[in-house]
């Protein structure tokens, strides 16, 4: 039973979609690009950063382009003043909420973080800064784990879970206080359920998770593997 | 109750400071104080932060020489690794240390110290400035541009960047040199000495206007300390120790890196930032010693390329033993510009420069690793400290101008004694003060590594603390 | 038509801000007819002048002579331009902000004698911080350093009057 396809408005443009599909994949297809961090193509989408809100016409809200469903009819708007504002909100919600410091940062330049706050025009955090005291574990023989750069995407949890099977990663704690941990909130080095494949650390959008003996600006992830193993997962389409 | 006299802030020198000149009863200079007023917490935000990380992070301790900080920062991670550098990434680091030494040692020159004595130590503040020098030496402030330019274009080909380039690391260096970065790197070296040699010429053309300067600028018997080569050659990545007296006689040599604490101590005041440190044999306050292109060329014996060992030997012709006046930091930076130049061209034309293999690779086998360089402005220390997990769990620094500190602190007692006369006070003679700091090209950004600019008031304080007379200068 | 008045400070940071303002190289001598360095570390004039028309600041506050400085900053300039990570975002010197400044100061200078501020030297504020936080910033270059040729546009455009518009992509780090 083939999908239905519906028709849509994006940005004031007709669309097709199939149903089944979230805004964010009609979006990809008709090439707009609307901004992202915790989405990631073959893991599943949970809607943990909000860059990706957008205005639904008839909605008051604003909704996750990556979680929301199109619908016959639906019109989109992917762009607008309310909506930079509100991402230029969040990134500098993440910058000032830890600490990130790209100058010193194994990921300086191939950081997802820093291109979205170029790319959004970021130049200053116009709330301020917390400056937390977080730990680093570096207990795994090859992985280091930095919380001060995490931004709570989760990509390595589902990672983690989706793809590898080991459930290694997980999220504790609530609101602020939320951070990741590993098996019970132990040492990295000491779990039991890591495999040490390393897709946690590939997936990771920023300097939070990075190879051990990598130093400033060395950091570079790589995603080509995901889409593949997607697939392999849930067979070829 | 006796009088103050507050400097603040010593411009023209890199970096956060102020000088204090206490009046004894009789009007005269009775102790003079220079403080550095800034203070950032490196060694203590070190800790807990993975070790591969610490060079770039050093570097930020100092945008002027950042490249000294990699060296001796990636030196000491060296140790922690427990490995050996591949040769040619070793050179290329030393490529990129010349570089700088280039671009610092012109910036000193040119920009900071030639207005002094170009445009005299009397001329208007308002234009004693790299400016005020375009404007009247329009062709010598082009031609030190250019030297500084090519210095920083030296790093940028070699790092990608031409402040904190993340290049250096760990093991080694993260990308090797290709021919036409070799080829471009040559190009510009013809141009490149012209300039040093022109203004070595007018240095010591213009230096004997200032007998007096040369006289009381920080002219004490001292000790010098620097690292050498295994030849006793000038080297300013990679050596051991070497201590001289006042006469040139060795009092120390063939230190180990490792071993620095043997010789130096390290000592704190509460009214500055910057820490003191001392020759251990003599003690504090009494093992004060000087680093720096004036200590090196005290304790060598020999630069090691023909040019500047020919300057070198005209240099040394000027007194039996150490050259002692701190005014003569000048021209020791423009001769080290020389033996950069030529250095750099010798690296450049060993074949196997352009080797692919620049980095040893391998987990910590060590806990502690200690790194030594020879910065523009003197001897760097980085002693890092790691746990099982690479973590760093201590790290001490020694920096250039600490080194310096206990002696520029004698050297503006000096020449404030000389100056100074509480009774009268005017501009040019407190900018003499000043550049006696300036001469030792203080790296204020460095001293601060552990650890501004006001107003310059001078105020005469009454024993009653009341304000017995004051000048404004702006 | 008279030179704008461009003063440059330097707070806590590590002056490769000012480096790279030097690294306009031979661009130095184009625009040195235009303006007058009226305030720098490169220069020897002390006092912060009146009237400055654009005053560019590297470094954090960490201090209170720095929040000093930058308030009389502030009110004396007429356009603020916050030069560098460490103005912008408090950068490298905010790691320390996870200690008390005072406990910090133990650690670095052993039991001895303690420079703890008060008298010449300053006392630490409990953290470091972006100057923003402090007073009105009009135009932002972020970068460690930011490369010369986006502080070449940014002086560019404020000699000329105008926004930058079309200066290269400010970036962190």
């Amino acid at each position: 039973m083939p999908a239905k396809v519906i028709t849509l408005t994006i940005d004031g443009r007709d669309v097709s979609a199939r149903e089944d599909y979230t805004i964010l994949d009609a979006a990809k297809e008709a090439n707009v690009k609307i901004p992202t961090l915790c989405h990631l193509e073959g893991l599943c989408d949970v809607g943990a950063c909000r860059l990706c809100m957008v205005e639904v016409k008839g909605i008051p809200k604003l909704l996750p382009a990556c979680v929301t469903k199109v619908s016959e009819g639906m019109s989109v708007t992917t762009d607008s003043e309310r909506l930079l504002h509100y991402r230029m909100t969040i990134v500098e919600l993440m910058f000032s909420e830890r600490n990130h410091i790209c100058s010193v940062c194994v990921s300086n330049g191939h950081c997802e973080l820093q291109a979205m706050a170029m790319r959004l025009g970021v130049d200053h955090m116009r709330v301020p800064y917390r400056y937390p005291t977080l730990p680093v574990d570096a207990s795994h023989e090859r992985f280091v784990l930095d919380h001060n750069r995490c931004i709570l995407c989760t990509r390595c949890v589902r990672a983690c879970d989706e793809i590898e099977g080991a459930h290694t990663w997980d999220v504790m704690g609530r609101g602020i206080d939320a951070k990741v941990i590993t098996d019970m909130n132990e040492p990295w080095g000491k779990s039991e359920s890591c495999t040490s494949c390393g897709k946690c650390v590939n997936v990771c959008p920023t300097g939070a998770l990075f190879e051990k003996g990598r130093s400033v600006g060395e950091m570079v992830k790589r995603k080509a593997f995901l889409p593949y193993l997607t697939q392999m997962r849930e067979g070829k389409k | 109750m006796a009088q103050t006299i507050t400097i603040d802030p010593v411009t023209r020198i890199e970096g956060h400071a102020k000088i204090t000149l206490t009046l004894g009863d009789d009007g005269r200079v009775s102790d003079a104080r220079f403080h550095v007023t800034q203070v950032r917490g490196f060694e203590k935000f070190a800790e807990g932060r993975p070790f591969y990380e610490m060079p770039s992070l050093m570097a930020r301790i100092c945008g002027i020489c950042p490249v000294s900080h990699l060296v001796a920062s990636a030196k000491a991670c060296d140790g922690l690794l427990a490995v050996k550098v591949p040769e040619t990434g070793a050179n290329l680091r030393r490529l990129m240390n010349l570089g700088q030494i280039t671009q610092s040692h012109a910036l000193s020159f040119f920009h900071l110290s030639s207005p002094d004595f170009l445009l005299g130590m009397d001329s208007d503040p308002a234009t004693r400035n790299v400016f005020g020098l375009a404007e009247k030496f329009p062709d010598l402030a082009l031609a030190g541009i250019r030297l500084r330019k090519y210095g920083q274009e030296i790093i940028e080909t070699l790092g990608g960047r031409k402040i904190h380039p993340a290049w250096i690391v760990p093991g080694g260096v993260n990308d090797p040199l290709t021919v036409e970065e070799r080829d471009r790197i040559l190009a510009g070296l013809p141009e490149a000495k012209d300039t040093t040699r022109l203004a070595l010429d007018l240095f010591r053309r213009t230096a004997p206007k200032f007998a007096d300067e040369l006289d009381s600028f920080a002219n004490f018997p001292s000790l010098f300390m620097s690292i050498v080569g295994k030849e006793g050659e000038l080297e300013h990545y990679d050596g051991k120790f070497r201590v001289v007296d006042s006469d040139r006689k060795i009092v120390a040599d063939g230190v180990a890196p490792a071993d620095y604490a043997d010789i130096i101590g390290e000592a704190a005041e509460e009214w500055t930032y910057l820490k003191m440190p001392y020759y251990k044999p003599l003690g504090y306050p009494y093992g004060l010693y000087r680093v720096g292109p004036l200590a090196r060329l005290n304790t060598v014996d020999k630069c090691g390329t023909p040019e500047a060992d020919a300057a070198l030997h005209e240099f040394r012709a000027m007194a039996s033993g150490s050259i002692l006046s701190s005014f003569h930091y000048h021209t020791a930076r423009l001769i080290e510009i020389l033996y950069a130049l030529e250095k750099i061209e010798e690296l450049l034309t060993q074949t196997d420069i352009l080797n692919t293999h620049v980095r040893a690779k391998a987990a910590p086998n060590a806990s502690h690793g200690i790194g030594v360089s020879e910065a523009p402005r003197g001897t760097l220390i980085h002693d890092y400290e790691i746990d099982d997990d690479g973590l760093i769990t201590k790290a001490n620094l020694i920096i250039a101008t600490g080194h310096n500190n206990l002696a520029m602190n004698k050297g503006v007692l000096q020449v404030a004694q000389r100056f100074v006369d509480g009774k009268n006070l005017h501009e040019g003679m407190l900018n003499r003060v000043e550049a006696v700091i300036r001469c030792y090209d203080p790296c204020l950004s460095c001293s601060t590594h552990a650890a501004g600019q006001m107003p310059m008031i001078i105020t005469l304080v009454n024993p009653d603390g009341t304000v017995a007379d004051s000048i404004t200068r702006g | 038509m008279s030179k704008t008045r461009v003063a440059t400070v330097w707070l806590d940071g590590c002056s490769g801000c000012h480096m790279s303002f030097l690294d306009l190289d031979e661009r130095l001598l184009d625009i040195a007819p235009l303006i007058q360095l009226v305030h720098s570390p490169i220069a020897d004039v002390k006092e912060f002048p009146e009237n400055v028309d654009v005053a560019l600041v590297e470094g954090a506050v960490s201090s209170d002579e720095d929040e000093e400085k930058i308030l009389k900053i502030r009110e004396r300039s007429k356009i603020l331009v916050a030069l560098g990570d460490c103005s912008v975002t408090s950068n490298v010197p905010s790691m320390r902000n996870q200690f008390e400044p005072n406990r910090m100061l133990h650690a670095i200078y052993g039991d001895g004698v303690i420079p703890l501020g008060g008298g010449p030297v300053p006392t630490l504020l409990r953290k470091s911080r972006p100057i923003h936080e402090f007073v009105n910033v009009d135009v932002y270059v972020p970068g460690c350093p930011p490369p010369a040729d986006l502080i070449f546009d940014t002086i560019s455009n404020l000699l000329a009057g105008q926004k930058r518009e079309d200066a290269p992509a400010p970036k962190f780090g």
